[in-house]
């Protein structure tokens, strides 16, 4: 199992506070980080190099998450923070600078995700004020926010597109037509609730389920890239220390049935699925992060403890001198 | 931001945090009266829901107590009671008298809801704290400085934690340790805090303020660090919050001074150490971090004091407070507006209006009260600093490449006013690699298409095969590769042509006996009988009569060879009336075997039979009909619900080399998802896509959409475990299908190198999206992205890619370009369009003259661009295509530049048909286009046109080498534009053997039919009479005196004698190029060779082996004519010739195998199988 993960690169940031999150570009070739110490990194990790392409300035809190567009939108990074702010970065000519900036929330916002490339540039924010909003790009610099207040009571902790899936073939649509997508995302909040929502034909969002099985926050949605099976798979993780994978078969997306991953001891902050919907990887309140795959009978098995003791490995001694006080 | 809101005037416990959903206890307080002067007191339990947005708290029960309360705790220990709700509600009474209730039985209803009591206490009980390590453990302060502790377990006898602290005092406040179990503090309201070990049973240190003024209305251990505790005074004239550490016990570490009046209750988040929540007599409600003084945080309240406040134990981020106007208020600290609320909550008061009950529960709604502060429109700040809760310390993210990019913070207890640890906040990026047996056969996969070893990677699949079906499919998928390959596949039915060659022959010499009868002399009768009335029709020329007699008289080999005398159209009809009367059981096969209607053996076929049908066709097909009519057994055997014939159905699609249709098959039949089934299925595509290429060389160039989505799916899952450049060796990179070309792009750039095409513009895959409103949607922006990249990523020649299944046929990037009918818009932006249509003008005229085009025309897709430039746009479009490949063949073969398409693709007509062997171009891109041919071609008027292309077609007989079996189908073109009558093997080819043969029998001929008459229809059934009956070669009714003539024209008897005749006869009427006299030695080393064995050898079967094998090397001799051989095979050949002078054949044989093995098959497949049988008879007669 030890040789399953196995480091290529260790990337010192120099961040000087806790890193929120860390994520790689479409082409994992660009790593963006964010920290408590309010700035947004992008490197450069191809190679096993690190370059440190931006320092990126702006947000006044600690800076929760980063999400890249797709490509196809350009270089275009979003960031979210305790400020209240969400901050949407644009490379341009190799400068990377701040191309617009989303104040639209009360509290904390707490989690961005982009929606799948073929909607447009529409960004998902979560924010501690209960409410989720989406911006979308209308063109000249300009972008229009659709708010759901009261989407989760005391905040939203995660939002996740699920992916653009057209209804019946592609084969089916008429070609040069654009596709009738169904517009659809999952939060995660403080109500201990997954929410899934969908854009109505008349652009209005509607929460559309309630999937109740978490007795504590949810820390983290994902929904699973579309490996072209019918199924829908959502992944979910919470304080209670439980991750429940969510699944729907039928065609009309109402009926979903959770399964207990595993019960950890300790708060899941984050989980994220592989390119192909097979590996979770689990990251855990014991810091730890753990992979797990389905099994061919349907169960949830642990695949690879991956960084047993990240961290401890290069912090290790100022841990100890920590303790000896 | 206020949550929710209760309106009492009690004390308030949360339920412990493993309890889910979350309550909130209230106890009558005993401290207040509200205006009514009410002494009733009552216990309540109400649920926190926050999905309720409203303000109300969902009362779940109300417990009418006989006592008011000091102090209200839940602890968590778990009592008999056996509810969802857990723990003990302990509340410390008036009257020196503690109560435990039993919250479950209290939300139950039950009357009996107290577990027990006991009033050991002097005074009203005003402290209580349950220990959170031994949770059975509470303790408790009263009146006298008594404290107790009590084990619940064991209530009726508390403990002391030591000996009473004098002078007597009430004790106001009493906290367990939060680090050390034994470890208790008592505070009283004179200030003094007592700290207890129990163990010792005795006060262990005394923390007092000197000034005395503290007058201690809270007090609470650090949640971490067990020496810290802080103390909070009522006092106005001291309102302040000391931080004290029993290390340094003389004086407080710290004072929080941000209280205006005193302080009436403190509470100490135990999520967060850095938040503590006090309250005072300003009225204020403050959330300080204690470690550092500063004030983080105010809740905006009313002007009321609050005299209680507590932090929900399960959600930090809530808290609730008790005020003197009589209302519990729950609050979130993470800031927030209240809007949505308040809007709801008007939404609810004007729709209550008009109706008392509007939610229909039966009960009016309650009065109405709208909340004070409702009218104080403002957004409240969340904490200045972030809750530790919120702050996430670790994360694993995929992303793509199998990469996994990891942090995690150490867990750090920040040390009071320490320092920021110095700490590396690093990231990792990891590989992850989980399908290690999908990794090594793909790599396995790859290493064979690199070096070519099909037959023995088909055999080890063969070999290694668990099931029936899979060793079938693998022993398919290796004839392929193998010289003969239908018959090779007629093997793997079980049908053995020598089986059938050896009874044929037995069949021929029991003809023969009879044939000699026919001689003598005989008397012409023309009495009144049958036979008279026949022979007077005949004397009349009366055919038709004598014919129509015959049938009638039942004399049915009679009626036919009248017919055949009477003409083409007697003929069909007669054989149609034939077909009509005679019920054998296999007259359907024969009649479609005749009428060459093999579509309708594969239509009408029982399926169970598909073995069957499949090797009639397999025998019989025409190669440019074969595919399809494989295709179509196929598509029957899919379509029928047997599971079993489904899979079968791939079977037929390997025969017809239809790559996509394999897919689709199998697809459905397997579970592709899993990795390992996905490379079962890409590992049998990719042999297939290769063997198609290799004897069709044809258009592999095409991918469909769900090959295209198999590939790129995976392609992902390669680059999923790391393997990108493996994953780029398997995309195919000649298609635009947009999931390719994206994943192609993501795939380059993922490599680390700069995205292909990035000098011109930097999104090349993408129409790059500055405005994304209205955008003409990600398909057709993708279309811009192909070609370029792939050009400039893979410049033909150099640097080639890793290896892929794509050879040979990529390199030129028209071939895809052409071939793309189905997305017309992007033709226009499609590099060169057509890049080379002057060769093709030629050709136009040719096919003016054999009509070619005519014949072909329907049936061609029609491209969507037929421009004036192109007239012949059908088919400039998919020779253009063509040429691309002939090109490339020609650069191959020669080793020089691809100058000169027109000449390779289109030889000059005297070069002889043999030149058709190294391929030109023809073949249409599909060839279901063909299915249709026999019925379409039947209505064309044009009479000796469609004949050439279906000469050349079937010139290859069926036992012939693969390539050969499907080359024509490239070959068309060419063809068409040849001269007469191909030189060859013409058995399975009944247009040219008609011709050949009605040309030779016309001046024999009774009837007075013209040259053009006998060809008006070549290719109706009609047309080829002979074949008709002696098809069904060992029939025993055959009429033996028909045998003789129909030998030679069978169409598809696979038997080598008897194309004899009709072989040598064209040949020698061509006039050849000389073989050039440094090759002349080849030629006559050969001819000397067979010859040789041919006087040696004894049996007939092997003579007849070496009689064809004369014949096929002719194929060799007009190559080297032409010169069209490498001068690596010309060397080898030399070599061969050598080593057959010296008698060491097997030395030749091993020079024959490293020729075949290094050279383009399809060049030498023609030949070298031939030579190589020489080779082995010469060795075997040892001449």
């Amino acid at each position: 199992m030890g040789e399953m993960v196995s480091v290529i690169n260790t990337v010192d940031t120099s961040h000087e506070d806790m890193i929120h999150d860390a994520q790689m570009d479409y082409y994992g070739t660009r790593l963006a980080t964010c920290s408590s110490d309010r700035s947004v990194k992008i490197f450069d990790v191809r190679n096993g190099g690190q370059i440190l392409i931006a320092d990126l300035r702006g947000h006044e809190g600690p800076v929760w998450q980063v999400a890249w567009a797709h490509p196809m939108y350009g270089n275009v990074l979003a960031s979210c923070s305790y400020d209240r702010k969400v901050i949407i970065w644009k490379e341009e000519n190799g400068t990377w600078e701040k191309t617009h900036e989303h104040t639209g929330h009360d509290s904390s916002v707490n989690s961005v995700c982009w929606a799948p490339h073929d909607y447009g540039l529409i960004l998902a924010c979560g924010s501690s004020d209960g409410a989720i909003s989406l911006l979308t790009y209308t063109g000249l610099g300009q972008w229009e926010v659709k708010k759901i207040n009261n989407a989760h009571t005391i905040g939203c902790n995660a939002v996740s597109w699920a992916p653009a899936v057209v209804p019946g073939s592609l084969i089916d649509q008429p070609s040069g037509q654009k596709p009738n997508y169904i517009k659809k995302f999952a939060s995660g909040g403080c109500d201990n609730l997954i929410k899934l929502w969908k854009e109505e034909e008349d652009g209005q969002w509607k929460e559309e389920q309630k999937l109740e099985a978490h007795s504590d926050w949810v820390r983290d949605v994902a929904w699973a890239p579309s490996i072209g099976l019918p199924t829908s798979t959502i992944a979910s993780c919470s304080q209670d220390g439980r991750v429940f994978i969510w699944t729907c078969d039928d065609a009309s997306g109402n009926a979903w049935s959770p399964k207990l991953l595993h019960k950890f001891n300790d708060v899941v902050w984050h989980v994220s699925w592989s390119i192909t919907a097979n590996i979770l990887a689990v990251s855990g309140g014991d810091n730890k992060v753990t992979l797990w795959k389905e099994s061919v009978d349907g169960q949830w098995v642990c695949i690879s403890d991956v960084n047993k003791g990240q961290g401890s490995v290069s912090t290790s001694v100022t841990e100890g001198q920590q303790n000896e006080q | 931001m206020k949550l929710k809101e209760i309106d009492r005037t009690a004390m308030q416990a949360w339920s412990p945090a493993q309890n889910h959903p979350i309550y909130l206890a209230t106890g009558t307080s005993a401290q207040q009266l509200d205006a009514t002067f009410s002494t009733s007191a009552s216990l309540e339990i109400f649920e926190l829901d926050l999905s309720d947005p409203s303000l109300d708290m969902k009362s779940c029960a109300t417990f009418s107590s006989s006592h008011r309360y000091h102090k209200l705790i839940w602890g968590p220990h778990k009592m008999d009671s056996k509810g969802d709700v857990s723990g003990v509600l302990i509340a410390g009474g008036e009257n020196g008298n503690i109560i435990l209730y039993d919250p479950s039985k209290i939300i139950a209803g039950d009357k009996e809801v107290v577990i027990a009591q006991n009033d050991k206490h002097t005074g009203p009980v005003r402290a209580l704290d349950v220990n959170i390590f031994q949770t059975n453990l509470v303790a408790s302060g009263a009146n006298e400085s008594e404290i107790y502790i009590w084990d619940l377990n064991n209530f009726a006898t508390p403990m002391t934690p030591g000996a009473k602290t004098q002078p007597p005092e009430d004790i106001s406040c009493i906290a367990w340790n939060r680090q050390v179990q034994h470890i208790l503090a008592s505070a009283n309201p004179s200030g003094r805090a007592t700290v207890w070990d129990l163990r010792k049973n005795e006060p262990i240190i005394k923390v007092s303020d000197h000034s005395n003024r503290m007058h201690c209305s809270g007090l609470a251990w650090h949640p971490d660090v067990a020496t810290q505790m802080v103390l909070a005074s009522e006092d106005d004239r001291l309102p302040v919050i000391q931080m004290w550490d029993l290390r340094f016990a003389s004086s407080p570490l710290r004072v929080l001074e941000n209280h205006a009046r005193g302080i009436l209750a403190i509470a100490w988040s135990m999520a967060d150490p850095e938040l503590l929540l006090s309250c005072g007599k300003d009225a204020k409600i403050l959330c300080s971090n204690p470690n550092t003084g500063e004030v983080l945080y105010e809740l905006p309240t009313n002007t009321q004091w609050c005299f209680d406040i507590q932090w929900c134990p399960r959600n930090p981020a809530v808290l609730s407070a008790a005020s003197f106007d009589g209302r519990i208020s729950v609050y979130s600290i993470m800031g927030g507006s209240a809007d949505g609320l308040r809007q709801k909550q008007v939404d609810k008061l004007s729709s209550s209006f008009g109706n008392l009950d509007p939610f229909g529960t039966g009960q009016p709604l309650p009065p109405l009260q709208i909340p004070q502060q409702t009218a104080q429109h403002r957004i409240v700040l969340p904490l200045k600093k972030p809750p530790k809760w919120v702050r996430r310390p670790v994360g694993a993210s995929f992303s793509f490449g199998g990469k996994l990019v990891t942090f995690a913070s150490v867990r750090t207890q920040p040390q009071q006013g320490a320092e920021q640890q110095l700490q590396q906040h690093h990231v990792r990026i990891s590989q992850v690699v989980t399908e290690e047996e999908f990794l090594s056969r793909s790599a396995q996969l790859q290493q064979v298409v690199q070096s070519q070893g099909f037959v023995s990677y088909c055999q080890k699949k063969i070999d290694a095969s668990q099931t029936e079906f899979e060793k079938n499919v693998w022993s398919f998928l290796k004839v392929n590769f193998e010289d003969d390959s239908r018959g090779k596949y007629l093997e793997l039915l079980g049908y053995r042509k020598e089986d059938l060659g050896k009874k044929r022959i037995k069949e021929e010499k029991q003809e023969s006996e009879f044939l000699p009868s026919a001689g003598g002399t005989f008397n012409i009768s023309i009495s009144g009988d049958i036979d008279g009335l026949i022979t007077q029709a005949l004397l009349t020329g009366n055919f038709e009569s004598a014919v129509d007699l015959c049938l009638h008289d039942n004399r049915m080999a009679d009626a036919i060879i009248l017919a055949i005398a009477g003409g083409q159209e007697l003929l069909a009809q007669t054989q149609k009336k034939y077909f009509a009367k005679s019920q054998s059981k296999i007259t359907r096969l024969i009649t479609a075997v005749v009428m060459k209607n093999w579509k309708e053996i594969v239509e009408s076929c029982d399926l169970k039979n598909w073995r069957e049908a499949l090797a009639a066709v397999l025998t019989y097909a025409k190669p440019d009909e074969f595919s399809a009519l494989c295709d179509l057994l196929g598509t029957r055997l899919e379509s029928e619900g047997d599971s079993l014939l489904q899979t079968q159905a791939c079977l037929c699609y390997i025969c017809a080399g239809n790559v996509e249709k394999l897919v689709a098959c199998w697809t459905k039949a397997q579970d592709g998802s899993n990795p390992l089934s996905l490379q079962d299925l890409i590992e049998k595509v990719v042999i297939l896509r290769k063997a198609v290429q290799l004897t069709q060389a044809m258009d592999t160039n095409t991918v469909g959409v769900l090959l295209a989505e198999k590939m790129s799916q995976y392609a992902n899952l390669l680059a999923a475990q790391g393997s990108i450049a493996a994953a780029l060796a398997f995309l195919p990179d000649n298609t635009n299908q947009p999931n390719i070309v994206q994943l192609r792009d993501r795939l380059c750039r993922a490599q680390g190198n700069p995205a292909p095409g990035q000098q011109e513009s930097p999104k090349i895959p993408y129409e790059r999206q500055q405005l994304p409103k209205g955008r003409p949607g990600p398909v057709a922006g993708h279309t811009q992205m192909p070609r370029v990249p792939a050009q400039q990523y893979y410049p033909h020649g150099e640097n080639p890619p890793p290896p892929g299944f794509i050879m040979h046929g990529n390199v030129n990037p028209n071939v895809a370009t052409a071939q793309l009918p189905t997305s017309p818009g992007h033709m226009h932006t499609q590099v060169p369009p057509y890049p080379q249509p002057q060769p093709y003008q030629p050709a136009q005229q040719y096919s003016f003259g054999t009509g070619g085009s005519a014949v072909y025309r329907p049936q061609q897709p029609v491209a969507p661009s037929a421009s004036n430039a192109y007239p012949n746009t059908p088919y400039i479009s998919s020779a253009s295509s063509y040429s691309g490949q002939s090109q490339l063949y020609t650069a191959q073969h020669q080793a020089s530049p691809p100058t000169s398409s027109s000449t390779a693709s289109f030889p000059p007509p005297p070069s002889s048909g043999a030149s058709f062997q190294h391929g030109g171009p023809g073949a249409p891109p599909s060839s279901s286009a063909y299915a249709l041919a026999p019925g379409a071609t039947g209505t064309l008027p044009a009479a000796g046109e469609l004949p050439a292309s279906q000469r050349t077609g079937s010139q290859n007989g069926w036992n012939d080498p693969p390539a050969l079996n499907r080359v024509p189908k490239k070959k068309k073109m060419p063809e068409n534009f040849m001269p007469p009558v191909p030189i060859t093997s013409p058995i399975m080819n009944p247009l040219g053997d008609h011709q050949s043969q009605m040309l030779q029998q016309q001046p024999s001929a009774p009837v007075p039919l013209s040259s053009q008459a006998s060809f008006p229809q070549p290719h109706l059934p009609g047309g080829q009479p002979f074949h008709g009956i002696q098809q069904p070669l060992s029939q025993p009714g055959m009429p033996p005196s028909f045998s003789k003539p129909n030998i030679e024209g069978a169409p598809g008897a696979p038997i080598g004698n008897t194309m004899q005749h009709v072989q040598s006869l064209p040949t020698e009427k061509i006039t050849k190029k000389p073989i050039p006299d440094e090759h002349l030695i080849l030629k006559t080393t050969f001819e000397d060779l067979i010859q040789r064995c041919l006087s040696s050898a004894t049996d007939p079967q092997t003579k007849r082996k070496l009689d064809d094998a004369s014949k096929r090397l002719e194929f060799l001799y007009d190559k080297l004519r032409e010169q069209t051989l490498s001068p690596t095979i010309i060397s080898g050949l030399h070599n061969i010739a050598r080593s057959i002078e010296t008698r060491n054949y097997s030395e030749g044989l091993t020079i024959h195998t490293h020729i075949v093995s290094t050279s383009n098959f399809s060049e030498t497949s023609a030949f070298m199988p031939v030579l190589k049988v020489v080779l082995t008879q010469a060795n075997k007669l040892g001449v």
